[in-house]
């Protein structure tokens, strides 16, 4: 129904929300983008020159007498890639099969479980996190228990590891896999199922030819909410890998807070952005093409 | 009589629609025409259907008439008064739509108020009248009611009342009955009809049921493909139908197509593979035409039948009972099929023939009707 | 016989898979009621002192082992709190829903665009927008304080309203609108007696989602607050980075009820409609 006045309204609905996205989502990202290439000063300043040795910092090109090129950085930034992905494959092994759990249930309790799956997610981060910090403690609960259950004498050191920092990563994006998974089980048709294992195929053999070919787009999906969010934690590092494991969202962090070099922090946080943006297009073209196969 | 004078002496059209032109973007892309040029009129208190397949654009007209749509040529005029810079909301007719659209928030009273309350009626008068309007189509008393407590027959007669309430000089109605079951529909057939009679108002109704359209209409307008293929009465379309489409679409029936030949006195059309099928005496020779064969035009031929009769040879293959009567299935040498629906002793003589035998069959040839020009190819 | 050897399994894994989920927050909840001060963990009987510190009402406790130095700032963190995510939750509301029945109603050129540039909000990892917005906010002069993290907030928060209302709208039946159109209702009453009655519940849903998401946003906010609108996730961050003591059991067990409470309304509201 293309009106007369229908310009006019459209401009009063989306002109309040373009001019805030436009100023305060678009406007930041370009300033960031804009810091990542200028030099840094002292005391925190910027010098307005074109400068690409914020990047060659972390990729390996700098050397002058500020920066140079430091391998923790790369080694900080791959670190971050692996737990990021190891995360990835360990909400998968928990949500897959709690997905498969859930969707052979009763409508009713499929409708309860799902709600209490995500209930934890509306539970403050700061809270999920000091919990396991409670529970890995050398103190903690897990000590305590283990001690108690004398099973060991002396507290183990888990917490401050790369084990912490993937279980509070976990526990916090839990819902970001087991969601589109799910969603993608539940749709699953239970008579091809059926059919493949009327049609002799094992357990194992239907599951990998029919059940996950078919819920391939909600794994991916999964993890790529997962996957993003990890790559640039600073939370779960900060409370659970203290100094030992550091990621890259606590270099960021530490570039903007203590050693107050902002062009540096900003490449850093562009090349977080760059590959999410990568990442996405590669899904999106994904999706398409299996939009257009179907 | 010149055209003015005609004009003068027909009463103003309570709608028209003149030269419409509606095309829609295709999902695959490209453009849809979804209407090609379709003019219709309709008279005060009258009942036209516009029947058609699925897609021939009968919906589309019906929404350009209430303004849901606009058209991209030609106009429409509601009492005379164009409608072009109208919107819907100022136009003075109502739809019942095909799957209701009842409010799910509302109750039932509201729903059917709702267009009395929009205008301002205040909210006494309202309930008076939705009281009677409601008690009119036989659900007095359920204005507390929600739409998602009604059965499916219900919905429908509260988004017949809600269209009704404000009295408007057409109604529009989308198929509305193609959500129930059969029994009901053939009773809200009839109540549909003197309902239009009762309340002295146009009704245009969309259907895709031949059946329907013949029984409720004073006229029947036969949509294909964006375009009218004849407007006319439910027995013009019945028994002289304008086109090969519209004699496939309306009733029962088998077509021949060919070139009439022969001497004037006897002549015979001849279909392409050699079929010859006796027409109608003083038909014009040397023309292509379609011949339509309906089943009650057949019957057993008599032993010697006389020139007034057409004849031909089938095979019956099946005899069915319907009830009242029977009719017979019967292949023709060619391999098409013509049904046979012979009433009394015509009845008796087929019902004495075992299938897979040959028989031969007889109509007079004055009473099949014959589509004169080349065959659309539908 | 292999089919129930797999659901058995399957089974299992699930129970398993809810007592990770649950069995901290359990902890937590029955933790913040021991009275041991020494070791949190190590109950040695039930109190609710820790509670009636962080009001800052007098207990037996000793002054050593608390940690809310301030019940002041406390609650100061809670006000800041409650003040951005009403603000952003308005304001995110209103205009989430306004882009929602726009891109819904009209077709237009630049559709793809909007839906684009609403989505990037909500894909875009915290650290990157909190900084960007640090970085946006100091260069052009602007105080940090609670109108940054209001804008902060905002900037995501209509993403997720406008997500949730365009869900409403895209399952909502256009032939309502039409209907009563045809009824004779101007565009304006349309909307106001039939659009909007029918996408409350996802406006409604939508707000509380906001609600819920700017209460809790810790990585925006610690970048972008001042030093005197410290919000209640930061707050409590900051208490955590100093250490761990007994009383943010009882805080983190008031906040698990009230997200609870919240969420349950929520869906109760989404199943209601």
């Amino acid at each position: 129904m293309a009106r007369r006045g229908d310009r006019r309204r459209l401009a009063l609905l989306l002109g309040p929300v373009t001019l805030f996205l436009g100023t305060c989502f678009i406007g930041p990202m370009a300033v960031m983008i804009v810091f990542s290439f200028l030099e840094p000063a002292l005391y925190g300043g910027v010098e307005w020159s074109f400068y690409h040795l914020n990047y060659g910092r972390i990729l390996g090109w700098a050397d002058s007498e500020w920066e140079s090129f430091d391998p923790v950085y790369a080694a900080i930034f791959l670190r971050s890639v692996r737990l990021a992905l190891t995360n990835v494959v360990i909400l998968l092994v928990i949500c897959y099969p709690a997905a498969l759990w859930v969707s052979g249930l009763s409508a009713r309790w499929r409708t309860l479980l799902v709600f209490l799956t995500t209930l934890p997610f509306f539970v403050s981060l700061v809270v999920r996190l000091f919990i396991w910090v409670l529970i890995l403690r050398p103190t903690g609960f897990l000590n305590s228990s283990l001690i108690g259950l004398g099973l060991i004498s002396e507290p183990i050191d888990i917490i401050f590891t790369e084990t912490a920092v993937l279980i509070g990563m976990a526990y916090v994006l839990l819902p970001f896999m087991f969601l589109p998974v799910y969603a993608s089980v539940e749709k699953l048709d239970r008579s091809l199922i059926e059919a493949s294992s009327d049609l002799g195929g094992s357990p194992l053999k239907t599951f990998f030819r029919v059940t996950l070919p078919l819920t391939l787009p909600g794994i991916a999906a999964g993890a790529v909410l997962v996957f993003i969010p990890s790559l640039g934690n600073f939370i779960v590092p900060d409370l659970l890998g203290g100094a030992k494991v550091l990621m890259i969202g606590n270099l960021i962090e530490q570039q903007f807070l203590s050693a107050r070099n902002w062009p540096f922090g900003s490449a850093l946080s562009v090349m977080i952005m760059v590959v999410m943006f990568v990442l996405i297009i590669f899904y999106l073209r994904q999706i398409g093409r299996q939009g257009a196969n179907q | 009589m010149s055209g003015e004078e005609e004009a003068r002496n027909q009463q103003t059209p309570i709608a028209e629609v003149r030269e419409a032109v509606k095309r829609f973007a295709a999902t695959e892309g490209g453009v849809i025409t979804a209407l090609d040029g379709v003019s219709l009129k309709v008279q005060p208190r009258e009942f036209v259907t516009l029947l058609g397949p699925s897609g021939c654009g009968k919906t589309t007209l019906l929404r350009v008439i209430s303004g849901l749509e606009e058209l991209d040529a030609g106009e429409v005029l509601i009492a005379g008064e164009p409608m072009t810079t109208v919107p819907p909301h100022r136009r003075p007719v109502n739809t019942v739509f095909q799957n209701y659209a009842l409010f799910p928030h509302l109750s039932v009273g509201d729903n059917v108020g709702y267009g009395l309350d929009v205008a301002g009626v205040p909210r006494r008068q309202r309930n008076t009248r939705v009281g009677e309007v409601l008690e009119r189509i036989g659900l007095g008393g359920f204005e507390p009611r929600r739409p998602d407590q009604l059965s499916g027959g219900q919905r429908q007669r509260v988004a017949l009342a809600r269209a009704i309430i404000n009295r408007p000089s057409l109604l529009l109605l989308d198929e509305p009955l193609s959500a129930l079951d059969r029994n009901l529909r053939q009773s809200m057939q009839l109540e549909l009809k003197t309902l239009q009679h009762d309340l002295g108002i146009s009704f245009l109704f969309v259907t895709h049921d031949q059946e329907e359209a013949l029984t409720m209409s004073d006229r029947v307008a036969v949509l294909n493909k964006g375009r009218i293929e004849q407007v006319g009465t439910p027995e013009a379309h019945y028994h002289r139908p304008a086109t090969r489409f519209v004699a496939e679409f309306i009733g029962d029936g088998a077509l021949f197509s060919g070139r009439i030949e022969g001497p004037t006195e006897d002549p015979v059309l001849v279909t392409g593979d050699g079929l010859r099928l006796a027409v109608a005496l003083g038909t014009t020779v040397n023309q292509v035409a379609t011949l339509l064969l309906r089943p009650e035009h057949l019957e057993a031929a008599p032993e010697a039948p006389d020139a007034a009769f057409g004849v031909i040879e089938v095979r019956l293959k099946q005899s069915v009972f319907l009830g009242a009567s029977r009719k017979f299935v019967c292949c023709l040498a060619n391999g098409a099929t013509v049904t046979a629906a012979p009433t009394g002793a015509g009845a008796q003589a087929l019902s004495r023939v075992a299938p897979g035998e040959l028989v031969r069959l007889a109509y007079r040839r004055d009473q099949p009707h014959l589509i004169l020009g080349a065959d659309d190819g539908t | 016989m292999r089919r129930t050897w797999v659901k058995r399994v399957l089974a299992v894994h699930g129970a398993l898979f809810l007592l990770f989920i649950y069995a901290p927050i359990v902890m937590v909840v029955v933790y913040s009621f021991n009275s041991n001060p020494i070791n949190m963990m190590i109950w040695s009987g039930f109190t609710f002192d820790w509670y009636w510190t962080i009001f800052g009402y007098p207990t037996q406790l000793n002054e050593q082992t608390l940690y809310v130095d301030s019940t002041d700032r406390l609650l100061a963190a809670v006000q800041n709190s409650l003040i951005v995510a009403t603000s952003t939750t308005t304001i995110s509301t209103v205009l989430g829903t306004m882009t929602a029945l726009a891109l819904y109603r009209y077709r237009f050129r630049a559709q793809r665009f909007y839906q684009g540039l609403l989505y990037m909000p909500m894909v875009m990892p915290d650290i990157v927008l909190g900084i960007a917005l640090l970085v946006f906010f100091v260069s052009f002069g602007m105080a940090l304080g609670l109108i940054s993290i209001i804008i902060g907030h905002c900037t995501f928060l209509i993403s997720y309203v406008f997500v949730v209302v365009s869900a409403r709208l895209a399952g909502m039946d256009d032939t309502l609108e039409q209907a009563s159109a045809d009824l004779g209702a101007n565009e304006w009453v349309t909307f106001r007696r039939i659009t909007l009655p029918q996408i409350l519940p996802g406006v409604i849903g939508g707000a509380l989602l906001a609600f819920i998401i700017s209460m809790d946003d810790l990585v925006i906010t610690y970048f972008i607050s001042g030093v005197d609108s410290t919000t209640l996730p930061v707050f409590i961050y900051g208490m955590l980075r100093r250490g761990v003591k007994p009383e943010i059991n009882a805080i983190a067990t008031i906040m698990l009820m009230l997200s609870f409470t919240i969420a349950t309304l929520g869906l109760y509201f989404r199943r209601r409609h």
